[in-house]
């Protein structure tokens, strides 16, 4: 007999490192793990299909609602108050009038258009010259105050932003008031409904995915009971036991996000072109807003996590209930 | 090294299976056990390696009552042991050679440590060029091997076994029984229940019966 096998005294975890011990446990778990995975190729696609398709769905409805964001956002939409002033108001008195009001905590900015201006814009709008001849050489504009409000002081309500045209109204100099305001209120106002609803969808596929990695992990201990008991009866530990189940369901988190990732690229690449041509007919720029590297690394990171806490609750609940016997 | 002090063992059935058994037992100490089947040798290793708790009694291992240990220390303590059971529990989803790994992975040996050891485990049982295959695909007597194997391969300080050769045939179960002698020699405490009386005289160790406890 070599003394390979049988030197009773001082066992090798005795000698060793236990950082190396731990390292080298974890390798045989993630190991392990992928093996299983690999080696139940039919029961590991369809949980991560059912897991990247319950990801999808919150993810491509948050992605149509940033991109109707951006949308109503982009620079030609943000929503102005015109302050049309008395017409014997100068424009050197419009211009004191502008630096007050943009002093207001509820306004972004404050500029001046004046009559002259305002003809020449008119002109340049209507793209001729027969009106304007009509109307001889009065210009009929008045000096202006055109006001971007800072919609994040207003609260985003319907009634702050009423309430502040209301005060401006009744400024000394204003003859008339004219907001286009009002539906952008709205769109924000159902835009935080939406991203509630989106919460909620985001909150409810959330536990859809861990229901089924936990579901998953469950099987996958029923099939291996046999295992877990031999392991337990040459001394494993519960964290042992543990390991690689946990790993399991990191994995099918991670993978399980990766095709997510996966089946959204493919559906944006799909709306690229009919957006592209629509927005050619509107004659604005847009693109589509896609999915951002820190979306993506958010979408592994969660779905890592859940599939790790999914196991965690499958695993814990299934040691719990037993202790060891032949 | 193990020491039993007036145990007493009742299943939950109402089964008395051991009743006051006093037993002293030095370290790199070999012993057997031998008696009638249901004289309660199984239930006397599975007292020691903590498969099952005493009703009446302590158990000393060490210098440790084993009553003390505490939960968490359970599977350190049970990895010192080498458990031959009567039945091999080996896994039918890996090889050979995984299922003898199984005790060296726990500890969390490199891999090139658990090849050396786990192939020099199988050479000392006949089964080197067995590693590869699937326990379905063994004899009982290969089987009953291959868990000897994997008893021995993280080198215990105590190694139980239940009938280990009770499906090997006289040659084989004689060489078996010097392979634990050897490990003996290299001071590993060894106690083995068996009931082939002829192969335990031969190997000349102190020997206990068990009598059957009439409840
Ligand atoms: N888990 C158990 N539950 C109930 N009774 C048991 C159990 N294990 C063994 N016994 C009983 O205890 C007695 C001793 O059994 P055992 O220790 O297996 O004896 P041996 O190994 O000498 O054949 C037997 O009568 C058996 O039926
Ligand atoms: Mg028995």
């Amino acid at each position: 007999m070599s003394s390979e096998t049988a030197s009773a005294k001082n066992t090798p975890s005795q000698r060793q490192n236990p950082l190396k011990i731990w390292l080298h446990q974890q390798r045989h778990a993630i190991q392990f793990s992928l093996e299983r995975l690999w080696f139940n190729p039919i029961s590991t696609w369809i949980t991560l299909a059912t897991i990247a398709i319950a990801l999808s769905l919150p993810t491509s409805l948050y992605l149509l609602v940033h991109n109707l964001q951006t949308l109503t956002d982009s620079k030609s939409e943000i929503p102005t108050i015109t302050i049309f002033l008395k017409p014997n108001i100068s424009e050197q008195e419009a211009k004191d009038q502008a630096e007050l009001i943009a002093d207001f905590p509820e306004v972004k900015h404050a500029r001046v258009m004046s009559s002259n201006e305002a003809m020449v814009d008119f002109q340049n709008r209507m793209g001729s010259d027969d009106i304007i001849r009509s109307l001889g050489k009065v210009n009929p504009f008045p000096n202006m105050i055109i006001v971007t409000p800072d919609l994040t002081v207003l609260g985003g309500t319907e009634e702050g932003m009423s309430d502040f045209i209301a005060r401006i109204r009744a400024s000394k100099n204003v003859e008339s008031v004219a907001n286009d305001t009002s539906w952008i209120m709205r769109l924000h106002a159902i835009f935080k409904i939406v991203n509630r609803i989106l919460l909620i969808v985001f909150a409810l596929l959330g536990l859809t995915v861990l229901l089924v990695i936990g579901n998953t992990i469950r099987l996958d201990i029923e099939n291996r009971k046999e295992e877990i008991r031999v392991t337990r009866l040459i001394g494993a530990t519960n964290t042992y036991i543990r390991r690689p189940f946990l790993y399991n369901g990191l994995w099918l988190g991670f993978f399980g996000g990766v095709l997510s990732l996966l089946i959204l690229h493919l559906a944006l690449h799909f709306l690229k072109e009919p957006v592209a041509e629509l927005a050619l007919r509107y004659n604005t720029n847009f693109s589509l807003v896609g999915i951002s590297p820190v979306l993506s690394l958010e979408i592994l990171v969660v779905s890592a996590i859940l599939g790790l806490i999914g196991a965690w609750i499958a695993v814990g609940r299934y040691l719990r209930q037993r202790e060891v016997s032949e | 090294m193990i020491e039993f002090k007036g145990v007493s063992k009742r299943y939950s059935t109402g089964q008395l299976a051991l009743y006051n058994v006093n037993l002293s037992l030095a370290a790199g100490e070999m012993i057997f056990i031998t008696g009638h089947s249901g004289s309660g040798k199984s239930t006397l290793l599975k007292l020691v390696a903590l498969l099952e708790r005493p009703s009446k009694g302590e158990v000393i291992v060490g210098g440790r009552p084993l009553n003390k240990l505490s939960q968490r220390n359970i599977p350190h303590y049970r990895r010192r042991i080498g458990f031959i059971f009567q039945d091999p529990h080996l896994l039918h989803d890996r090889t050979v050679f995984d299922n003898v790994a199984m005790p060296l992975l726990l500890s969390g040996l490199a891999q090139a440590d658990i090849r050396r050891r786990v192939q020099a485990a199988l050479d000392k049982v006949g089964l080197a060029n067995k590693e590869k295959n699937y326990p379905l695909m063994l004899s009982a007597g290969e089987k009953q091997r291959v868990g000897i194997a994997r008893a021995m391969v993280n080198r215990p300080t105590i190694i139980l076994a239940d009938e280990p050769t009770g499906n090997l045939d006289p040659e084989l179960a004689q060489d078996i029984m010097y392979t634990f002698e050897q490990f003996n020699e290299l001071g590993a405490t060894v106690l083995i229940a068996s009931h082939d009386h002829a192969l335990v005289e031969r190997m000349r160790k102190r020997t206990i019966v068990l009598q059957k406890v009439n409840p």
